[in-house]
């Protein structure tokens, strides 16, 4: 799938022991997520719903991405949105411009997933 | 277990009539009118943000009520555990504003008692439409000893300054009161970090 990320391009944003090498920010604002080193590179698949619903179209479509940021705490977000509960899951957005899910909450695990491919890293 | 990255957590409500901007309030980048999001249709529960105070790391959970004061649905479990509010009316409506001794009233009944709040008088912005002076908040803000400020998430003005003084608030409070002890015992010999003791 195209929004999923070379295996090259994710290399060059882990370090040596498997976490983000740079910060993380929103794609759509300033908004910082997460500072260097605090999240771990997993390979999973999860589907997450497309950020914008245009009108009938991708309206409840979702994406299957297979490339996640682990954060074991909630709180190492910088700054994170976090939504209402869906199921067993709560959807993570940014915290100032609500654009999202960039992510997704396990409330059972309470561990929390950041999609490399609706992030920036630099 | 991840290391703890931070030093304290605070958790904050937002508060007031619906239409003030109490969800503008969280909105730091929105320059534009975007369009639908999936997010936009579940609505956000809380936000995590971080601020740096004296040194010391500090996140805030930040809770919206979304809604529910229109059904005068606001609980106990809501404040529970809440240790700062921002009660907000808009500048440019006298409901709003009269209101805010209701709301003043519900958090006296329902939150914990030393709860730190601070009065927002927002859309600032407006001012040819203000119908509600900045001495009538002034006003109301010192007869009940609360913090006061005008602010316009519009316009992004006084928005940070209020969420660090919130936190300053609950800050002054909780230092040196170290957060395990129990209110009713008195701790002696707890040697506490001081900020004169350091230097680098």
């Amino acid at each position: 799938m195209s929004t999923n990320i070379t295996e090259t391009t994710i290399e060059t944003k882990k370090d040596a022991e498997g976490k983000n090498k740079t910060k993380i920010y929103c794609t759509f604002c300033p908004s910082k997520m997460l500072n260097a080193g605090t999240a771990s590179l997993i390979n999973m698949e999860f589907a997450l719903p497309y950020i914008h619903s245009k009108g009938e179209g991708k309206g409840n479509q979702s994406e299957a991405i297979l490339n996640y940021w682990l954060v074991e705490d909630m709180y190492t977000f910088e700054n994170i949105g976090v939504s209402h509960t869906v199921g067993n899951i709560k959807y993570l957005a940014c915290a100032d411009c609500e654009r999202g899910p960039v992510g997704w909450h396990d409330l059972s695990s309470k561990k929390s997933y950041i999609a490399l491919c609706r992030v920036k890293h630099e | 277990m991840a290391k703890k990255t931070y030093d304290l957590l605070f958790k904050l409500l937002l508060i007031g009539d619906s239409g003030v901007g109490k969800t503008c309030i969280l909105f730091r980048f929105s320059d534009d009118a975007f369009s639908t999001t999936f997010i936009s249709t579940i609505g956000i529960d809380f936000k995590i943000k971080t601020v740096e105070l004296r040194g010391k790391k500090i996140k805030l959970q930040i809770w919206d009520t979304a809604g529910q004061e229109r059904f005068h649905t606001i609980t106990t479990s809501y404040y529970r555990g809440a240790m700062g509010i921002m009660l907000v009316y808009d500048i440019t409506n006298e409901k709003t504003f009269e209101n805010i001794v209701k709301w003043l009233r519900n958090i006296d009944e329902h939150a914990n008692e030393d709860v730190e709040k601070m009065i927002l008088g927002n859309k600032s912005d407006m001012e040819e439409k203000r119908v509600v002076s900045t001495e009538k908040g002034e006003a109301i803000a010192r007869e009940h000893g609360i913090r006061f400020m005008e602010t316009s998430a519009k316009a992004n003005i006084n928005i940070d300054r209020a969420f660090s003084e919130l936190a300053e608030a609950i800050l002054d409070k909780t230092h040196g009161k170290e957060p395990q002890d129990a209110a009713d015992r008195v701790t002696v010999n707890i040697p506490r970090e001081r900020n004169s003791n350091r230097c680098c």
